[in-house]
């Protein structure tokens, strides 16, 4: 299948219109924000003293609501769902980062390559992404995950499946323009060697793109494994992840919508963060989608 | 018989293309399509492969004799080479054997399948077409709004739209959560609006389809589920009702499902329809058309949205994958004995068999829908052939 589908439908994320730069830098410093708490509190887990122990069970505070000292409140078990949010956020975020390391490293080497050499490696490039592309996000994913096992590694695995294909497809399609710019022309012209235009002259004009997308596809693959947890399909159980603290909350829904909703509210300040950078580089280089 | 219709129409299709743009233009788009076709059904098989043990034993249960595994093993050519059991398999298919939905009990796939597609098609139609009323009028409005600074516009929009947030989280679960919904959703909103001057409706609506977007289809679905079919008896849980059951009684059973179903795919269908409107309306034409006194309604009506209607096209065939995702976690939500509910279940009960077929078949009826959109593409639009070769 050609591409012309995927091309012309691209065209949504970035305004066509006159970036709104001022409007967008209150918002883009609110989200930064919020992204670099979260991850320090993850990456400090219960070093931190605020942070509890996840697996401490306390019965006098069963479904207590959100208040002091457990702003997020407590589920069934008396579990603080502040602790558990912070160190399941380890699971979702080391998920979420790996597979989009996966992916950019992996993705955009295929990019760069089938974009500037072109010849049967594109070729082969095009037909793997459109074959990959071509199958439900998550059905591939439901799939890979029942016949290898849920392990961590698993997870990853198949959710890079997912993002290599994307950020391989984009790439190449950045480094397709750049390729046509007068510089790497120039650069040809004067016997520089083709490996060496590659890493110098496309990647580094490459680049931006490839971090906007990062952004983009790590609030994707958030959500992605928040699903896989939230349908029991992630790392088994004594693992936390949010997806599984909201699937955990469900049966309890009527008396404690807290513990869905606490887990729920960070999974979707976290994305909504993520939209926003990516959202806010792409306008920053001024990269249409659309265009690409 | 769906499928016959299908390739009958696959047949005249092509034979209108291979009229309209050539047979070498009509040979790629058809040799691509089953290319790709064949990669991903093969590719599933070799995961198939993958099962650690015996995936016959496992379909079977601990309690299966030896020679119902071998019998197994068999039939599913499991000890054959790659490329044979493909083979195999695929001519199972064409033939129309889809194997079991329940390896155990032999139930064949191909009655759940008829059961259960009907009522993810409707799922799936309806959503689409909430998904649509909402995001075009909204869609061309805010287009139509883009750029403009006025401080009256949100002031008026976003009073429904903070209203709306707080009446659905005391519905959901009382104070606490408004209260948290309102540190959420509502104080980003807010500071956005007015803290600094004058953003119009078209930032306004950008800002929540952008939202929108950042929301888990679970986390909808959970929270509607909860306000609706637990605390209060609007929607029942029971199950699904035919239109043979009488058209009241067959939406009642459906609205909430496509409704969360509906909600996660307009703002997709928003912000593109917006972006390929604001390209569109610096077009020439759009010019000359003022230029000749026409009214901002009919140009945006009969001459900006003619153009956008062939992406939104494109990208409800696209949309379909996003909407096979969210359909399983719907279904999964709310109990609905669909095709993606089927899947969870399969998935639980390993059946690797059950499982691999219907990816399969998803994949091929998403390719199969988009190689229709590609052909529909040369019929509408003849420039798409002239650039093909680029």
């Amino acid at each position: 299948m050609t591409n012309i589908a995927v091309d012309l439908s691209e065209t949504s994320h970035v305004e066509a219109g006159v970036p709104d730069t001022k409007s967008a830098d209150w918002v883009f410093r609110a989200s930064v924000v919020w992204l670099v708490i979260v991850v320090v509190f993850v990456v400090l887990g219960e070093l931190n003293p605020l942070v509890g122990d996840p697996n401490e069970k306390n019965a006098d505070l069963i479904n207590a609501s959100p208040g002091w000292p457990n702003i997020f409140g407590n589920d069934s078990f008396g579990q603080s769902i502040f602790d558990r949010v912070v160190v399941g956020g380890r699971i979702s975020i080391f998920v979420a980062i790996a597979v989009t390391l996966i992916g950019i490293v992996v993705g955009g080497t295929m990019g760069l390559i089938a974009g500037y050499f072109r010849g049967w490696f594109d070729s082969l490039m095009r037909l793997i992404i459109n074959t990959t592309l071509s199958i439900p996000a998550l059905l591939l994913v439901i799939f890979i995950v029942t016949v290898r096992g849920r392990g961590l590694a698993n997870v990853v695995l198949a959710v890079s499946l997912l993002a290599i294909p994307a950020l391989a497809r984009i790439v190449r399609a950045s480094t397709l323009q750049v390729a046509d710019r007068d510089f790497v022309k120039a650069a040809e012209v004067l016997g520089v060697r083709r490996g060496k235009i590659v890493l110098q002259e496309v990647l580094p004009n490459v680049m931006p793109t490839m971090v906007s997308f990062a952004f983009l596809t790590t609030g994707i693959v958030l959500v992605v494994e928040a699903s896989l947890s939230f349908l029991g399909l992630s790392v088994e159980p004594p693992a936390i992840t949010w997806g599984s603290i909201i699937a955990g909350g469900r049966d309890k829904f009527n008396d404690a919508p807290h513990v869905v909703f606490a887990p729920a509210i960070v999974l979707f300040l976290t994305v909504l963060s993520l939209n926003f950078v990516g959202d806010r580089l792409l306008k920053r280089y001024d990269i249409r989608e659309a265009s690409l | 018989m769906i499928l016959t219709i299908l390739l009958l129409a696959l047949v005249l299709l092509g034979v209108w293309v291979v009229r309209l743009a050539g047979w070498k233009f009509a040979a790629q788009r058809f040799g691509g399509a089953l290319i790709v076709l064949v990669l991903v059904t093969f590719g599933t098989s070799m995961l198939l492969r993958q099962v650690p043990g015996e995936p016959c034993e496992i379909a079977l249960g601990t309690a299966a004799t030896e020679e119902a595994v071998a019998l197994c093993v068999e039939e599913q050519g499991l000890d054959d080479g790659a490329v044979v059991q493909y083979v195999n398999w695929s001519k199972d298919i064409l033939s129309g054997d889809l194997g079991y939905a329940f390896y155990k009990n032999q139930e064949p796939l191909i009655d759940t399948i008829q059961q259960r597609m009907p009522r993810t098609a409707w799922l799936f139609l309806y959503s689409q077409l909430l998904a649509l009323m909402i995001a075009v009028p909204l869609g061309i409005w805010s287009a139509y709004q883009a750029g403009k600074r006025s401080r009256n516009i949100p002031s008026w929009l976003i009073y429904p739209i903070v209203g709306t947030l707080f009446v659905f989280g005391q519905f959901v679960a009382g104070w606490r959560v408004t209260a948290l919904i309102g540190v959420a959703f509502v104080i980003p909103v807010l500071i956005f609006n007015f803290v600094r001057a004058g953003p119009s409706g078209d930032t306004t609506v950008n800002f929540v389809a952008f939202v929108l977007l950042s929301i888990p289809v679970f986390v909808i679905g959970e929270s509607l589920r909860y306000a609706f079919a637990v605390q209060r008896d609007w929607y029942q849980l029971t199950g699904y009702a035919p239109w043979s059951d009488g058209a009241a009684a067959h939406l009642k059973s459906i609205w909430l499902p496509a409704l969360v179903l509906g909600l996660a795919a307009t703002p997709v269908y928003l912000r593109l329809l917006r972006a390929d409107f604001l390209q569109n309306l610096q077009q020439d034409y759009v010019a000359v058309a003022k230029a000749k006194g026409m009214s901002n309604t009919h140009i945006l009506v009969r001459h900006v949205l003619r153009p956008s209607t062939v992406t939104l096209m494109t990208v409800l065939g696209l949309n379909i994958a996003q909407l096979v995702n969210g359909a399983v976690v719907v279904e999964f939500i709310f109990d609905f004995d669909g095709m993606g509910g089927y899947l969870i279940e399969a998935v639980y009960r390993q059946e690797f068999f059950a499982v691999q077929t219907i990816v399969a078949l998803v994949a091929a009826l998403f390719i199969l829908t988009n190689l229709v959109i590609d052909l529909l593409y040369t019929v509408v639009d003849p420039r798409v052939t002239a650039t093909a070769g680029s």
